[in-house]
């Protein structure tokens, strides 16, 4: 895979993101109503579930509500692990267009992570507002910050899709796989609960998960919680990392597709 | 007319193309597969489904691929195109393909014809400016009425087909590739897509063809490739290679078939040597359509009686087309020593169409009561006509100039 990128290409992908997004919600009667209120109706259940009913607190370390504490990692972690699970299968099932139509394959794997993105981040953006509505103090100016810090989860999905939508072809077993392996992942990263609420020897192995900088990060930039760390340099280094990997297993790959699908 | 097209930029360039498939078995196979591709080693006892294939393809100049099925002729249309990468050798496309091999393949049925349209644009490599400016021609060519604003998925697929044809129509490739004239959609589209095939390559359009009928190539193309297990048997003008391929078919039908000759029963009277035009090499002599053919036959005899001899002209799969002896005629062969005698027979003007033919010939006794040993020789009749069958019968139009 060049580093140009082709004004065609650049057309592809905008084309196959629409269609993924299109393809949600057609034939439903809101459309893309229901986009926008599935995160408020989310946020709306959690608050229910997890304020009236589980009471749940944070320690007082962390000088944040839950809901809101939850939904900001919330939302960008379901971007990045629906980007995953799609992006797998990516490749598999456009096996028919794929033996058909000469298309650059690396956009059908980048149109669903962008598909992704683009609709939990619209998500991302009204659960802000809402919180906001609600009175929940929100640092605006680290708003951008916190769209780079999304952004580069972004990239960072994109080179582990790629990757994975390559061996899917090869390795059937792996979309099977990836669902089991996101949810043991979205359990290690501090989403629903906090550093602190580790025991304090646990603490220092949150940071061998780069997802855990990613969370940080967010809620450091949008509510001024937690302190940043070494660990957070994991904001760079796994988007370029994931990428570099994800771009060599594809482009090694990718020619064969064909002789596998 | 060469000589310009020679000097022309070329739009397709093949050299050495050649494709391998990997064995995969088993499921371990394709982990397997997976990690020698990913340390960029070739595979393990691939399967080779194209082999040295080498072209050029000019504008203006249309190429026919012909070859029997699994030849690898659909190989090397998804290699030109794109859709596959080639194992061996170098592809160079330098020109806007248009491929008629899958219509609609790109189509989301959920959407309505029209959606799908705008939604194939950036596939068929479509500017969303030039698309918006075409929609009404696409519309009007596919010429499906209501039904362009209905969901794909309620289509048939003769409308798949026409709306299809119209995107690819709309684009004008520099290059048109095709499969087997059109055989889908109503006889009145099906005219549609002829005839804007035939003003396309009017226009200067450039076409690849693929096809089985021999006819439909030598109209439409004027250089033919020909393969045979993957490897590139003939490559040329049209009229040569198909009859080379259509000689190279008919002598293989007729091996299958392996006629019951009568060989040397008794050997009273033997067949020494048969010669076309003087040439008696293995290979095929190779004659113009209309040219004078000249069979020399010699014939010995064991015990110095004067032979008599039936010749038979068939084509390479055995239909018979002439036969006639020398008794019928009364001709007799001249004695060359004691015991062999030679006979000379001339046709003046053969009347054979192009194709592959065995000329044979008999020795029989004087009495014509027994045929006593056959030799046969193949020749193949050149020639660029595109009239069928196996003779050129002699005829006059009587209405018109």
């Amino acid at each position: 895979m060049t580093l140009r990128v082709s004004t065609q290409e650049v057309a592809l992908l905008r084309h196959f993101t629409v269609r993924a997004l299109r393809q949600r919600f057609e034939g439903t009667l809101t459309g893309l109503g229901w986009a926008v209120a599935q995160p408020l109706v989310m946020l709306a259940v959690y608050s229910l579930m997890f304020v009236t009913v589980l009471q749940a607190r944070l320690p007082p370390a962390v000088d944040l509500a839950f809901v809101p504490f939850l939904a900001v990692g919330l939302w960008p972690w379901t971007a990045f692990a629906e980007s995953l699970v799609q992006g797998t299968t990516s490749i598999q099932d456009n096996a028919a267009l794929l033996s058909k139509v000469a298309l650059p394959r690396a956009v059908l794997v980048l149109s669903r992570v962008a598909a992704a993105f683009a609709l939990h981040g619209l998500g991302f953006l009204l659960i802000l507002m809402a919180l906001a509505a609600f009175g929940q103090p929100l640092k605006w100016q680290g708003v951008p910050l916190a769209l780079g810090i999304f952004a580069l989860m972004g990239i960072a999905a994109a080179g582990l899709a790629l990757a994975l939508a390559a061996i899917q072809v090869f390795v059937r077993d792996l979309a099977q796989v990836t669902g089991q392996l996101l949810t043991a992942w979205f359990f290690l990263t501090p989403i629903f609960y906090a550093r602190e609420m580790l025991p304090a020897r646990f603490q220092p192995l949150l940071d061998a998960n780069p997802m855990t900088a990613f969370v940080e990060a967010l809620r450091w930039s949008l509510f001024g919680v937690g302190t940043p760390s070494m660990g957070w340099l994991a904001l760079l280094w796994f988007p370029l990392a994931a990428l570099a990997i994800g771009a060599f297993v594809f482009r090694r790959l990718s020619r064969h597709f064909e002789d596998f699908l | 007319m060469t000589a310009a097209l020679d000097t022309a930029p070329v739009l397709v360039r093949m050299h050495e193309v050649g494709k391998d498939y990997p064995q995969v078995a088993r499921p371990s196979d394709r982990l397997r597969a997976m990690a020698r591709l990913l340390r960029n080693a070739p595979h393990r006892d691939p399967i080779t489904v194209l082999d040295g294939v080498s072209l050029e393809i000019r504008p203006g100049e249309s190429l026919g691929v012909i070859g029997e099925n699994g030849a690898g002729k659909s190989t090397l249309l998804k290699i030109l195109s794109g859709v596959l990468a080639p194992t061996r050798g170098t592809v160079h496309v330098g020109a806007s393909i248009g491929a008629l091999l899958e219509l609609g393949a790109g189509f989301n049925p959920e959407l309505s014809g029209r959606d799908n349209i705008e939604m194939a644009g950036p596939l068929m490599g479509f500017s969303a400016r030039e698309l918006a400016a075409r929609m009404d021609e696409i519309v009007e060519f596919a010429d499906i009425g209501r039904w362009i604003e209905e969901p794909v998925k309620h289509y048939s697929s003769g409308m798949v087909v026409r709306l299809g044809f119209a995107l690819v129509a709309a684009r004008r490739p520099q290059l048109l590739i095709t499969d087997e004239v059109l055989a889908v959609g109503d006889e009145a589209f099906q005219r549609k897509c002829i005839r804007w095939i035939e003003e396309y390559l009017a226009g200067g359009g450039t076409l690849m063809l693929v096809s089985h009928s021999m006819f439909h190539v030598q109209k439409l193309c004027r250089r033919a490739l020909w393969l045979d297990h993957g490897r590139q048997r003939g490559y040329g003008e049209v009229y040569e290679v198909t009859q080379q391929y259509l000689a190279f078919q008919e002598r293989r039908i007729a091996a299958q078939e392996e006629t019951a000759t009568v060989t040397r029963s008794g050997q009273e009277f033997e067949v020494r040597d048969l010669a076309l035009n003087g040439a008696t090499q293995q290979t095929a002599l190779s004659i113009e359509a209309g040219s004078a053919l000249e069979l020399r036959i010699d014939v010995r005899s064991r015990d110095g009686r004067i032979p008599a001899l039936a010749i038979g002209i068939v084509r390479a799969d055995g239909t018979a087309v002439y036969g006639f002896t020398s008794t019928m005629d009364a001709a007799l062969p001249h004695r060359l020593d004691t015991d062999t005698w030679q006979f000379l027979v001339r046709f003046d003007a053969l009347p054979l169409l192009p194709g592959g033919y065995l000329a044979r010939a008999h020795a029989m006794d004087s009495e014509e009561l027994r045929l006593f040993d056959t030799m046969e020789r193949g020749f193949a009749v050149r020639g660029s006509t595109r009239e069928l069958g196996m003779v050129r019968l002699s005829h006059e139009w009587l209405t018109g100039a």
